[in-house]
């Protein structure tokens, strides 16, 4: 069996129990402390702001001015009219060659 | 709500996701074959691991010749994110039987876990509308894969349309929708703030894990005041 087959049995094991390994560890308590509940509600804000935030790094200047706009077009417009928009603001400048 | 409703909802709110991801799984396809893979074996990778950045990463150190257990090593930090997920969103599958809870698991992607995160802001979370969103998204990501293995060489530039932002934004949009919970913009700022600092000092895919800690590690010494949102047993 060649190597690749191995990585997908296993890692496909191994991602399924990070997937699934938070809730086995939190469903052993009987009551989840305080902190770790706060911590627990912060998981969107802290995570989900990791996958974008190095935009700002990595990004030229057409991206990290679109993701910034986005962040107060998101204040004000449902979620797909944002996604659109901010998009939109990325293709543009790359056809204007920016 | 009925089942039917919130079927349909969950196909209404997973559609841009799909939009954006479809294009990443085609260029994940083109490039598998691209190192070597059979369309088989790219495929493989798409059902089992299911997730862009990790089977990237897998691609990246096979070409490199590193040893299996290294790859599963890198693989394995790379999703690490995906414990915090399973252990907040384990709290929201009060209306899952067990199989359902474990089927969820399977498809518990970035995505995913955004939009039910999200869904039980305003809804009580059915196993309808997360299967609806979850099993169209890990189709679509099947579909992609194949499409970029078979004709890879023939798709245009993806990033000519800007298809390669979509999923930072979309991320920023689901960040947002949390805003009015205590205690977010803190925590935002402060992973925002670590996570480039990471990238730029050790590099990805390290700034995901250590930027999330340091956000998470506020929130744990500084708890909001006042009601703490679902925090009772799991």
């Amino acid at each position: 069996m060649s190597e690749i087959w191995w990585i997908v049995l296993l890692g496909g094991g191994l991602t399924y129990l990070t997937r699934s390994g938070g809730h086995l560890v939190l469903s052993r308590f009987e009551r989840v402390p305080p902190r770790l509940a706060a911590a627990l509600n912060a998981v969107p804000a802290a995570v989900l702001t990791t996958l974008v935030a190095p935009v700002l790094l990595t990004g030229d200047w057409p991206e990290r001015v679109a993701i910034v706009l986005s962040l107060f077009l998101a204040l004000r417009l449902p979620l797909i009219a944002t996604v659109a928009l901010g998009t939109a603001m990325v293709a543009l400048a790359r056809a204007a060659g920016l | 709500m009925s089942s039917r409703s919130d079927f349909r909802a969950g196909l209404r709110d997973v559609l841009p996701v799909l939009l954006a991801i479809m294009p990443f799984g085609i260029v994940y396809g083109a490039l598998a074959v691209d190192a070597g893979l059979s369309v088989l074996e790219a495929c493989g990778l798409s059902l089992t691991i299911y997730a862009g950045a990790s089977q990237l990463v897998a691609l990246q150190m096979v070409g490199l010749g590193a040893p299996l257990w290294v790859v599963l090593f890198a693989l394995t930090m790379v999703n690490l994110r995906h414990l915090l997920y399973s252990a907040s969103v384990g709290r929201h599958l009060g209306a899952f039987s067990w199989w359902q809870k474990a089927l969820a698991f399977c498809f518990l992607v970035d995505p995913v876990f955004g939009a039910a995160e999200t869904r039980v802001l305003t809804h009580r979370l059915s196993p309808t509308y997360y299967f609806a969103f979850a099993m169209a998204l890990y189709g679509g990501w099947q579909v992609a894969t194949l499409i970029g293995a078979t004709l890879g060489g023939f798709i245009g530039d993806p990033a000519a349309l800007g298809l390669d932002f979509i999923l930072p934004v979309y991320f920023l949009t689901m960040v947002m929708e949390f805003r009015h919970r205590a205690g977010f913009y803190p925590v935002a700022a402060i992973s925002a703030v670590a996570s480039i600092a990471v990238y730029a000092l050790i590099g990805p895919p390290w700034h995901v894990t250590l930027g999330a800690l340091a956000g998470l590690g506020y929130a744990a010494l500084f708890p909001p005041k006042g009601r703490s949102q679902d925090g009772g047993a799991a």
